[in-house]
């Protein structure tokens, strides 16, 4: 029986070549935007998953209470990792990882390394980190050992087998040696490095071991292994107590409580709201709510290809009602027939799955590209991953072809057998609600695409209150011939004025545990964020003081007693003024004197965070990056000359460099990937559900020839028929419109709210969709209604 | 075989009541050859699509085979027809996408009839229409009169009890149309009851009884023999 339909199938599409080829490549098309989106999910929720322990694994992560502020940190205190592994018999292990740079040299090879991490021994117990070389349980347990990527390994050692051989860490005193290779840590870890470095190394490389005592200084990652069968949960409300017991007192005198909490390891990249932590590229995040829009939009995607399908198929009922007839005469029982469509749209399914299947790979590198990584490197890598597809497309034939094999199926063969049969009106009325649903989607998308350009133009353009042009941003790393480079600098004619800092608007900073005198006279204690600048900063960047003066060398007490903050942290503080806050006291890591300055507020995070409380100190041991602001013209020169006295002044590090404000955009990254998918996205929608009208447009336009024909006789102009054609579609666009603007106000609306600064959406983004989907739409149909009205009429009426 | 009484068919549309059926009665034996006649919209189509069950009466009876079917529903029906009747229509209704032998074998599939046995009974019928030669065509590339051989032959191949042929040579010159008359006049010899609705005396004189219909009532029935 089913070689039968298969028969049918094939024949009637082969016969029906346009229509097939319509049907069949918005099948294709959707299902292929499915699948990539498909990969780009799963590959979003299987970051970490390649750990074995994964299930019981746990980051802790805490929430800091002081007077004035709540922390949500991610980075926690050295000894936690000790005593909650001695205290608690549930936790099986326990590892700390901190970040650090490292200047590395072997010989003449020496690169600044970014990526290095610090770890406890037990860190390959606790995760997989896919390990090539050496001796697994032993590598990370002695002082200066080091685990090499075989990335980093071929950077130091080309081909020769590192293992056992030595490589110079800045600050060290001793050669550190290779005791481990591991292949690259898979791009869906949370974590990332290089170099992992043991813990145990701190003493040669800090002079001083980590500060396993020291309950306040917050510096690490630490993740807990629990015991199989342990409940996290139990454990979770123990640790209050915990800190009682062993940090209670400190955390009253400096009315700083901390609450620990232990967060899944799966959990942590896609759902972490502790979100201070380490540096983008040593620990990744991503973010759930995009998982949630591109599922969305994938499954949107799928129906409005689905809706394509089954608007065709009931479109050219007439034609398969003949069939259906017939075949009950012949003894065809209703739900036979139902089985017969439901195949043939799962034949017709699986021929778009193979070319679906075709597309995705063309279009892989392309889409690995726009979501900024490698989301697969192949559909074909993963059996498992094409098993579930050709599921996922079996079961996209049964959904689309339901509803058409039920209302072919039921045709009486008495209506059909009689000769003429007219489906003009059957259906038709959930024909036109699917194609109004199909553009209350796309409408919605376009729509939802024009809001995150949008916004992206406005984060890129928005005065930050800083001057972000023209500053090229050095780490010196903190070398010894810092400042003879620096001094040297002001040699150069393009070289406008430079300064130093310990941070930049975008880039890092740290924070500090402080005392500030608020409103009420009261010391007030809090966590600030603080920058060390040096006395041009605030003049270079263009800061503006709202009240008090800037740091001067007139003054004496300004390098080591002097504060500026800026209006936030004013306001924390309670002062309705800026110019309240001058002359007022703080202490902070070990100095104490008086505000001399506000500033008014600048963006120095991205414009998703609101601005929060900066101080600002002189602390030239601190100083390790410069800011350099140059002319505009020759800058190709004046970045030459730069780097010149950089090679000499300190030949012992690499020249790098990067302008402020492409480091200040590559924060929006995350968003410009995303940008770039919705509007792909949006087009494959819109252009899948074009293809759709085309086909209906067209059947319609099939189904009048012969009115087109009369009208013409009795003196119609072309226009006026492509106008009748065309009405009824364009009537459907615009409730489609009516439907899609609040929707994609309200959807957009939430998006925006994870921007703290963001544009208003205002009218004309919603005309522009409008008069976008309308004239798409149009330009699909006049097509058809063009080609019908110019058509001469004789011959349409001829055939009847 | 067939007997109806007071069947009653009534369609109704949003203005006009139509009687298509207005309280007929009538019998037919086994092995009869019955020509039904009467002007456009006398009900000869709608008679035939309730003796065929493609259609249920509103009222009255209607007993096939000593069982009364007049209320059965969609599925009961479908196993009765398939298993006793076959169609034969004025519009050949192949289907266009199967070829000639596709479109015979379809009632032998819906009655699951293993794929031997079907080649070989499709065979045989193909020879008997002599249609053999055009197996593997398509209904388009077919004459009108080929292209009814097939629609009979498909109608005989699960060897029904009844054949029911609505101007069955309305399509067809005279000569393709006697062919079909020939091949019906065979079917009943060798023992199928036919009801064939025609406009032809021509065609009604190879029966063995003429009921003449006007207004979806029987007015007058000849005996030939
Ligand atoms: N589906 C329908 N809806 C409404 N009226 C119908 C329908 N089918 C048939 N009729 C009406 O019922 C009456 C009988 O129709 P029927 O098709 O049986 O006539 P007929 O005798 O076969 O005519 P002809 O010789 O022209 O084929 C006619 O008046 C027709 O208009
Ligand atoms: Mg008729």
């Amino acid at each position: 029986m089913f070689k039968n339909y298969f028969k049918i199938a094939v024949r009637n599409l082969l016969r029906h070549k346009a229509f097939s080829f319509v049907n069949i490549l918005g099948l294709a098309v959707g299902m292929a935007s499915c699948f990539l989106i498909f990969l780009y999910v799963s590959f979003e929720t299987s970051y970490d998953n390649f750990n074995k322990k994964a299930d019981r694994i746990y980051r802790i992560v805490s929430d800091i209470k002081t007077p004035s502020e709540v922390i949500h940190s991610g980075i926690t205190i050295a000894p936690l990792a000790i005593y909650l592994k001695k205290d608690f018999p549930e936790v099986e292990d326990a590892v700390r990882l901190a970040s650090d740079g490292f200047l590395v040299t072997k010989g003449d090879i020496k690169f600044q390394e970014k990526r290095t991490l610090l770890v406890d021994s037990t860190l390959l117990n606790v995760f997989d980190f896919p390990f090539v070389e050496g001796n697994k349980v032993t590598a990370l347990t002695e002082p200066m050992s080091i685990i090499l990527s075989q990335t980093a390994s071929k950077k130091y050692f080309g081909n020769e087998d590192p293992l056992g051989k030595h490589v110079l860490l800045t600050g060290a005193a001793i050669n550190a040696t290779i005791t481990g290779i591991m292949k690259d840590i898979p791009e869906n870890s949370q974590i990332h490095a290089d170099m992992l470095v043991s813990m145990s190394s701190a003493k040669q490389i800090y002079g001083q071991s980590t500060s396993d005592s020291e309950w306040t200084n917050h510096n690490f990652l630490t993740y807990l292994l629990l015991k199989p069968n342990a409940n996290a949960k139990r454990l979770e409300e123990k640790l209050p107590a915990f800190m009682q017991k062993y940090h209670g007192q400190q955390m009253r005198e400096l009315q700083m409580y901390e609450t620990l909490f232990l967060e899944p390891l799966r959990d942590v990249y896609l759902k972490s709201t502790h979100t201070e932590v380490f540096p983008a590229t040593i620990l990744t995040t991503g973010n759930i709510n995009n998982v949630y829009i591109f599922s969305i939009i994938g499954i949107f995607i799928l129906l409005i290809a689905c809706i394509n399908f089954i608007n065709l198929t009931t479109a050219r009922s007439a034609e398969r009602a003949k069939e259906v007839g017939i075949r009950k005469m012949a003894g065809a029982l209703r739900f036979q027939l139902t089985k017969q469509f439901i195949s043939e749209s799962i034949i017709i399914t699986l021929i778009a799955f193979i070319i679906a299947v075709v597309l995705s790979v063309l279009a892989l590198p392309w889409f690995n590209q726009l979501a900024g990584k490698t989301i697969s490197t192949g559909i074909f890598s993963n059996s498992l991953q094409i098993a579930e597809l050709f599921l996922l497309s079996i079961l996209i034939g049964i959904f689309a072809g339901f509803y058409p094999s039920l209302f072919l199926s039921s045709f009486k063969p008495v209506s059909v057998l009689k000769g003429r049969f007219s489906t003009s009106t059957k259906g038709l009325m959930l024909r036109k609600g699917l194609v109004v649903f199909q553009f209350v989607i796309s409408i919605a998308l376009i729509t939802g695409t024009i809001i995150v350009y949008t916004q992206m133009n406005y984060m890129r353009n928005k005065d930050l209150g800083f001057n972000k042009e023209q500053e090229i941003i050095i780490n010196t790393n903190f070398d010894k011939n810092k400042d003879a480079f620096r001094q040297s600098l002001s040699s150069i004619s393009g070289v406008l004025s430079s300064v130093y800092s310990s941070s930049v608007p975008g880039g890092d900073y740290t924070s500090a545990y402080s005392e500030m005198q608020n409103a009420k006279g009261e010391t007030q204690k809090t966590n600030l964020n603080l920058y060390f600048i040096n006395y041009d900063y605030i003049n270079q960047y263009q800061l503006k003081l709202t009240a008090g003066r800037s740091f001067s060398k007139d003054f004496a007490t300004d390098s080591t007693q002097a504060m500026i903050i800026n209006e936030s942290a004013a306001k924390m503080l309670g002062y309705t003024s800026a110019q309240q806050a001058v002359g007022r006291n703080f202490s902070q890591w070990g100095r104490q004197g008086k505000i001399i300055g506000v500033l008014k507020d600048f963006n120095y995070k991205s414009l998703q965070q609101q601005i929060e409380p900066l101080t600002m100190r002189i602390e030239p041991g601190a100083f390790g990056l410069i800011s350099i602001k140059v002319a505009a013209n020759n800058l190709p020169s004046t970045i030459k000359a730069i780097e010149n006295k950089w090679n000499t002044i300190v030949p012992n590090r690499p020249f790098e460099y990067n302008f402020l404000d492409d480091a200040f955009n590559q924060q929006y990254n995350a968003e410009n990937n995303f940008g770039n998918l919705f509007l792909n996205f949006a087009v494959l929608a819109i252009f899948i559900s074009c293809l759709g009208l085309l086909g209906l447009s067209s059947y319609s336009t099939i189904q009048r020839t012969k009115e087109i024909g009369v009208r013409k006789v009795l003196g119609a102009s072309v226009s006026s028929i492509v106008n009748l054609l065309s009405a009824d579609f364009l009537k459907l666009v615009l409730i489609a419109f009516v439907i899609a603007t609040p929707l994609a106000w309200f959807a957009m609306n939430k998006w925006l709210q994870d921007f703290a600064y963001r544009t208003h959406i205002s009218w004309w983004m919603f005309a522009l969709a409008a008069i976008a989907s309308l004239l798409i739409a149009f330009a699909t149909i006049s097509f058809q209604a063009i080609k019908a009205a110019i058509a001469n009429p004789v011959k349409s009426l001829r055939t009847e | 075989m067939i007997n109806i009484s007071q069947l009653e068919k009534v369609y109704r549309t949003e203005e006009v009541e139509t009687v298509a059926l207005n309280k007929l009665t009538m019998d037919i034996k086994t092995g009869e050859f019955v020509a039904v006649m009467g002007p456009s919209g006398c009900g000869k189509s709608t008679l035939l699509n309730i003796l065929g069950m493609l259609d249920d009466p509103d009222d009255g009876s209607f007993i096939f085979n000593g069982i009364e079917v007049a209320h059965f529903n969609e599925r009961k029906r479908a196993d009765l027809r398939k298993n006793n009747i076959g169609f034969v229509f004025q519009s050949f209704n192949l289907i266009d996408e199967l070829t000639v032998f596709e479109n015979v074998e379809l009632p032998l599939i819906y009655t699951g009839v293993k794929t031997a046995d079907r080649k070989k009974r499709v065979e045989e019928v193909l020879d008997k229409v002599q249609i053999m030669h055009r197996r593997n065509h398509y209904p388009q590339q077919l004459s009108g009169g080929q292209q009814q051989r097939v629609a009979v032959a498909r109608a005989v191949v699960n060897h029904p009890k009844l054949i029911l042929a609505d101007e069955p040579t309305g399509n067809l010159d005279s000569s393709n149309g006697n062919e079909v008359m020939q091949l019906l006049t065979e079917l009943n010899e060798q023992g199928t009851t036919i009801v064939m609705v025609t406009h032809s005396e021509h065609d009604a004189r190879y029966s063995h009884r003429i009921i003449r219909m006007l207004d979806g009532q029987t007015v007058t029935e000849n005996i030939l023999i």
